[in-house]
């Protein structure tokens, strides 16, 4: 680095002035902290959840899981059924109806 | 109304509709598919997962027990007809009406004892495990009735209590 260098640098090392910082600016950063501190109240929530229920991979997601689930409970529901009217028939056919 | 309230209640209901729909036609549609001809022998198949087989000797089992059963529920039926003949319009318990109630309660204890014999007999023709299951489930399905009513006859609930 030459001499003219080390001019050139000071010389904008004045030129650039460090601004004042505004009156209170620490108590204000320090209160806007406090403030994001402050837990959310129960509206914010609600609003947070239909937020999440308004995204549509979140809602496609959901309605899927949903659909799956109805479909696999009502199979096995429907299984059940089945097994217990076949279960019904046999027992119609070998217990007598003097014994029921 | 607060519209965060209305998304939340309208996007529950949207989820109870596509699970209860879902549900119902899967329900509807597993039943329609799974409905096998009318045969009385199904259940045996479905629950015991019996071969072709095991099914044809329990069928000939099945079809030869039938005939005995419907004979003495013939006579069962003979029995209860003449009791109610001459029970109709007596005041007392005649000798000749508790002859009558004997007779139709050895005939019952009989049918029931083939019944049980029947089970058995086609518990054995299974698999040892499926047989010990099929029996379990008989014995509870025709003679449990019959022992909850007695035990809460007697007050014995199967427990004991001490003092």
């Amino acid at each position: 680095m030459t001499a003219e260098d080390n001019k050139l640098q000071e010389l904008l090392r004045k030129n650039h002035p460090t601004p004042a910082l505004p009156p209170q600016f620490q108590q204000n950063v320090w209160r806007r902290i406090e403030g994001a501190k402050v837990p959310a109240n129960p509206a914010s929530w609600l609003d947070a959840i239909a937020e999440l229920i308004l995204r549509p991979r979140f809602a496609v997601a959901a309605a899927g899981i949903l659909l799956l689930a109805g479909i696999s409970a009502g199979m096995l529901e429907g299984r059940q059924l089945v097994r217990n009217d076949a279960q019904m028939n046999y027992l119609a056919s070998v217990v007598p109806h003097a014994l029921r | 109304m607060n519209r965060s309230l209305v998304i939340l209640i309208g996007a529950l209901a949207l989820g109870a509709a596509i699970f209860a729909g879902s549900f119902f036609t899967a329900r509807h549609t597993t039943m329609i598919c799974c409905e096998q001809p009318a045969d009385d022998l199904n259940w045996l198949r479905l629950e015991f997962h019996l071969s072709d087989t095991e099914m044809a000797h329990l069928r000939e089992m099945h079809e030869g027990y039938l005939p005995q059963c419907g004979e003495l529920c013939q006579k069962i039926a003979e029995a209860k007809r003449a009791l109610a003949a001459i029970q109709t319009g007596a005041t007392n318990l005649t000798s000749e009406i508790q002859a009558k109630q004997n007779e139709l309660a050895a005939l019952r204890a009989q049918c029931q004892s083939n019944m049980v014999a029947h089970f058995v007999a086609v518990s054995q023709a299974m698999p040892p495990e499926q047989g010990q299951r099929y029996l379990a489930e008989m014995k509870r399905l025709t003679l449990g009735t019959n022992e909850l009513m007695e035990q809460s006859m007697s007050g014995d609930t199967g427990h004991e209590h001490h003092h």
